[in-house]
């Protein structure tokens, strides 16, 4: 399921995580944590993100003696601002759906995920 | 088991390419930082399936798996036979020989040029290059011992004089030859798919589309192998004609027409070194065009030739299997098993010609390629690039004084 802004739900729970502090870096494993996705998801979003210059990546400087350097993660200018629209457009998005007709969310071939109503095709 | 792990993945990390590198070895450095355990077995799990999809490894096996299925079809239809018998040796030599060289060759184009260049032609253009030479050599190895039959003497030698020893010293010279040829056809296509070559897409388009329009119409005139186009089983005497004359023209058009649209197809690459070092003077660009324009001549040929070859072999390889495609190829006929023999036969013997395409379509493509690249050079747009100007078209000057290109 796609929002309106073209992102996926995982991709915008990642960008709504690094929203939080965008000026911070963040690291990989505190991104799983908050999103709950998965090493082998998260890092190809990471990666599109990338490649889209929403998001920078950089070394530690200074790694912890005896564990190896980390690898940092924060939006760029760009990223921010289009995670800010995305994030915007979602809650709209999920706004509507909850103040559709409840009626329309118990027709047939509806189906509804974590609580949040996907609307059927023509409802909106 | 931790270190033996870690070395595991650093060793994994090396297939995943360049650009996305930094991205593996922070996923997997980032390992340390989760709990012990399943948790970090499936940090690192996740860290796998991250690596395989960068490294395309699917692909990659699926492609061996393929390579491995085809060459295992090729040795058993090549390899049994008594070792005495000539097409044995033959076709046990093709096997021992050609498919390591097909196994090996894109492991050391990617050492010298690169991996695949970006975007679907090149891909298909290799896949198509190793399909054609696969299919090649299992018909290759089916029809041997068809045209070994002591039967297909009178055809295979007209002279009956010839020592039995010089005809075996020329039939392993014209395999060695063979073999040579499909290396070099291997290795090219290679070389001009790889993301370090300097032959554009465009180039690559435009040489490989003429080169099969000349396999397609070559296939119609030589179906069953290259001989006296009047024999063509298939064709009626004017329509084998006129394919005849589109065949001569897009022999040595088709490499020119190929050469004169990539040369005034090309522009210099957007990246400023590269724009430095193709570019840096007009010279250079010329050079860059005929570059161009040879690549697409010799593809146009090269392409056609294989084509033509692959076809026509596995069609003559099929003839004694498939009665539709003997039905097919002498349409209305009714051929007795005997005359139907007697051409399987002759066409077995008479496929042997289709080397001389292998051998000197290309050196013609080249040559027509390198000459319609100058002419394209000389006589063109400017270096820029573009379509060609208007005739009369000349610059207009500054207030400057310097000319102005528009």
């Amino acid at each position: 399921m796609r929002s309106p802004s073209g992102f996926s739900a995982q991709t915008l729970s990642v960008l709504a995580a690094l929203c939080e502090e965008p000026s911070q870096w963040q690291h990989g494993y505190a991104l799983a944590m908050q999103t709950g996705l998965k090493s082998g998801t998260l890092y190809p979003i990471l990666v599109r993100l990338a490649d889209r210059g929403l998001l920078e990546a950089c070394w530690q400087d200074e790694p912890v003696p005896g564990r190896p350097r980390r690898h940092l993660y924060r939006l760029t200018a760009d990223g921010a601002a289009s995670a800010a629209e995305a994030l915007a457009a979602a809650a709209r998005a999920a706004a509507a759906r909850a103040a559709a007709p409840a009626s329309s969310a118990r027709r047939p071939g509806l189906r509804v995920r974590g609580g949040r109503g996907v609307a059927a095709p023509g409802a909106s | 088991m931790s270190r033996l792990s870690r070395a595991a993945a650093r060793w994994a990390v090396r297939l995943v390419p360049a650009g996305r590198r930094d991205w593996a070895e922070g996923l997997l450095a980032e390992a340390d930082q989760v709990p012990p355990g399943l948790a970090r077995l499936a940090w690192r799990a996740g860290g796998v399936r991250f690596i395989a999809r960068e490294a395309r490894l699917l692909r990659v096996a699926a492609q061996v798996l393929v390579f491995a299925a085809a060459a295992a079809w090729i040795v058993h239809v090549a390899w049994p036979g008594p070792a005495s018998n000539p097409s044995t040796a033959i076709n046990r030599l093709n096997v021992v020989t050609l498919l390591p060289v097909l196994a090996v060759l894109p492991l050391l184009a990617r050492w010298l040029f690169g991996p695949a260049a970006p975007g679907r032609l090149a891909r298909v253009l290799r896949y198509g290059a190793y399909a054609a030479v696969l299919v090649l050599l299992l018909a290759k190895a089916s029809v041997e011992p068809m045209a070994d039959n002591p039967a297909a003497t009178p055809y295979l030698n007209s002279d009956a004089s010839t020592p039995v020893k010089d005809g075996m010293i020329s039939t392993w010279l014209s395999q060695s030859v063979f073999l040579l040829i499909v290396a070099v056809y291997v290795a090219a296509i290679l070389a001009f798919t790889a993301r370090r070559s300097r032959v554009t897409p465009g180039t690559l388009a435009v040489g490989t589309g003429t080169g099969l329009v000349l396999g397609a119409v070559l296939y119609a005139i030589f179906p069953i192998g290259l001989t006296n186009h009047t024999t063509n089983p298939l064709l009626p005497g004017y329509a084998a004609g006129l394919l005849v004359a589109l065949a001569w023209i897009l022999l040595f058009g088709g490499p020119i027409l190929a050469g004169v649209v990539a040369a005034r197809r090309y522009r210099a690459p957007e990246r400023p070194e590269q724009a430095s070092a193709e570019q840096a003077s007009t010279e250079q660009a010329s050079n860059a065009r005929i570059r161009q324009a040879a690549a697409a001549g010799f593809l146009a040929t090269a392409v056609g030739a294989l084509t033509v070859t692959a076809l026509g072999t596995a069609t003559v390889a099929l003839m004694p299997r498939a009665g539709w495609l003997l039905h097919g190829l002498y349409p209305g006929q009714h051929l007795t098993a005997a005359a139907a023999y007697i051409r399987e036969l002759t066409a077995s013997v008479r496929i042997g010609n289709y080397g001389l395409t292998l051998l000197f379509f290309p050196v013609i493509g080249l040559l027509m390629g390198l000459w319609a690249g100058a002419a394209a050079t000389q006589y063109g747009p400017d270096l820029g690039g573009g379509p060609p100007r208007p005739p009369g078209y000349t610059p207009a000057p500054d207030p400057a004084g310097q000319p102005v290109i528009r």
